[in-house]
């Protein structure tokens, strides 16, 4: 017994090693942490149990270079919380996948759903494994897996890029619910070199998939970072406004910060002329716990912002107009982003927060050619499938079909709100009073002085007053009791849980 | 060295600092004109303006450096 004990334990302790000792010299002289020092970086002390250590690649005369066959998996506690792990071994075959590896993905995401853990994904590595893949009676049996397929939002999945990813990695990364990449790192469908052979394009990694690429045109990462650290940090970060699973409520988080506090700063923050652009972080930044904030894709879309924050201790999901950015009018990118994070957040059951400042949709030629009346009405279908509690409030401009994508009143929301320097209409004064007076104007002596005139009248139909007369929507807030209003209102809508019917689980994982 | 850039495509509509001026943080020191919109630019930093790198008037692309300060 004895004997059978120190064998097993031998072989535990080789299959510490991955892929042999010279590799991890490699990977660490590389500036890389290897997938174990990854682990411990991310997992409270001494909280991984392991399993799989023993498994190795099924090719014949790779057994001894190929512990855990390039994937390390687990269970282990974040922040106390029990969390399901995977690690893509650099150091076994660059970490690329094979049929083992496979096998022990799936198993360690069937166990993530069956017993509703987020899975936490450290990844990097090549895709499938040459030369397990080749041929039509391995590749037969190696296509896409589960969790990537089904996987429905049904436990949030947090991954990190921390190396250069093409195939299996990235799959995994736009399938997730959050993913961070590492600066410096490549992510994308195949490497440079592939791309040589296919086309000819000769590339640098960096104008393939670097971070600025996805920051700026693809949005299929939320968060960059410029060190290992970093990037576990985030995944840490983003878990915090999580449940751990679809049928749990998002953890509330004690707050000394009085939820009735009066937000006077916003008063100097909004302009009431409204020409001029204001960050609407700030006022974000007011109405929220402690100030704090969570930013997804913070570069992509810049006109809308996706934040994840606290009101009263309650996780909430923010969806505001920047008016910096193109006046607040929203693109095609925007529309992605808004669309994504509705699926997010009703899919985890947070609350969403509405809030207005937008002249309408940035229409072009170009936009045109990018579809922006299917983004419109994707976004605007995502909205009415959501079943979260939505409060929606116009702090300034609402404008056009943007005044519905920003959940305006018949749009779902428990309750839509103005500030006094509300202005809602169908189109800005300016364009209004063109199609409609045209004529008038033309044949006008004065045509400035008539034009300002009827300016004037327009402007008056487009207050918020209009609209709360008939009941359209449920008031008119003085700006600096907006928190306290947000965490009144939250709390009947959350009285009985902020758990939604998931409609929107299913959705694609990115538009 | 802290640099102040546009956020936006647009034109300068106001330089609102000079050259050797003290600058608090989150002051505004420029407002450039995009879309119909004046869009402030606030010094991220407390300090002394070292350059003005625009006038009023001058189209600037995003990115483009307004004012540099030490």
């Amino acid at each position: 017994m004895k004997q059978l004990i120190e064998d097993l334990q031998n072989r535990k302790e080789r299959a510490m090693l991955g892929g042999g000792e010279e590799r991890i010299a490699r990977h660490r002289e590389s500036g890389f942490l290897t997938a174990r020092e990854r682990i411990d970086m991310l997992v409270d002390a001494d909280s991984f149990i392991e399993f799989g250590s023993l498994a190795q690649s099924d090719q014949p005369g790779c057994e001894e270079k190929s512990a855990g066959d390039g994937l390390i998996t687990g269970l282990a506690k974040v922040d106390g919380r029990q969390v399901a792990v995977q690690a893509a071994d650099k150091t076994v075959f660059a970490g690329t996948e094979g049929m083992v590896y496979f096998r022990k993905t799936r198993a360690i995401h069937d166990f993530a759903l069956k017993r509703g853990l987020p899975l936490l994904n450290l990844k990097e590595g090549g895709g499938l494994r040459i030369p397990d893949g080749m041929g039509a009676d391995q590749f037969s049996q190696m296509l896409f897996w589960d969790e990537l397929l089904t996987h429905n939002r049904q436990v949030p999945m947090i991954t990190a890029v921390l190396g250069d990813s093409y195939g299996g990695p990235t799959w995994v990364a736009v399938t997730s619910d959050f993913v961070t990449q590492l600066k410096g790192t490549t992510m994308a469908v195949a490497g440079p070199r592939i791309l040589e052979i296919a086309t000819g394009e000769k590339i640098s990694s960096e104008t393939l998939g670097g971070w600025e690429i996805h920051a700026k045109y693809t949005g299929q990462v939320d968060s960059f970072t410029e060190s290992e650290e970093a990037s576990i940090g985030e995944m840490k970060k983003f878990l915090s406004y999580m449940p751990s699973n679809a049928n749990e409520e998002p953890p509330v988080k004690e707050t000394m910060d009085d939820p009735y506090r009066t937000v006077d700063n916003v008063v100097d923050i909004v302009p009431a002329n409204k020409k001029r652009a204001y960050d609407m972080k700030k006022v974000i930044k007011e109405l929220v716990d402690d100030g704090e904030y969570f930013e997804l894709k913070s570069l992509f879309g810049r006109a809308l912002l996706t934040v994840l924050a606290r009101i009263n201790g309650r996780v909430i999901g923010i969806i505001a107009n920047q008016p910096m950015m193109f006046a607040g009018s929203a693109g095609a990118n925007e529309c992605e982003k808004a669309t994504d994070f509705i699926c997010l957040c009703d899919s985890y059951n947070i609350p969403i927060i509405f809030l207005h400042d937008i002249p309408g949709f940035r229409v072009s030629s170009d936009a045109e050619k990018l579809k922006m009346p299917t983004k419109i009405m994707m976004w605007n279908q995502a909205l009415a499938q959501s079943t979260v509690p939505k409060i929606s409030i116009i702090i300034r401009k609402s404008i056009g079909a943007a005044y519905a994508n920003m959940c305006g009143p018949t749009m779902g929301a428990d309750f839509v709100v103005a500030w006094p320097t509300a202005e809602i209409n169908f189109t800005g004064p300016e364009v209004g009073v063109n199609v409609v007076f045209g004529q008038q104007l033309k044949d006008s002596e004065n045509p400035a002085e008539e034009r300002k005139k009827l300016l004037e009248s327009w402007g008056s139909d487009s207050s918020p007053y209009a609209a709360v007369e008939k009941h359209l929507i449920d008031d008119i807030i003085d700006p600096r009791d907006t928190r306290k209003f947000l965490s009144q209102t939250l709390e009947y809508s959350c009285a009985r849980g902020s758990k939604g019917e998931h409609r929107l689980a299913n959705w694609p994982t990115g538009f | 060295m802290h640099k102040v850039k546009a956020v936006m495509a647009g034109s300068v509509w106001k330089v609102l600092v000079s050259a050797g001026d003290k600058v608090e943080k989150g002051q505004e020191v420029t407002i450039l004109e995009s879309m119909k919109m004046e869009i402030p630019l606030e010094a991220e930093v407390e300090g002394v303006v070292s350059e003005v790198k625009v006038s009023e008037g001058d189209f600037v692309n995003e990115g483009d450096v307004i004012i540099s300060i030490k």
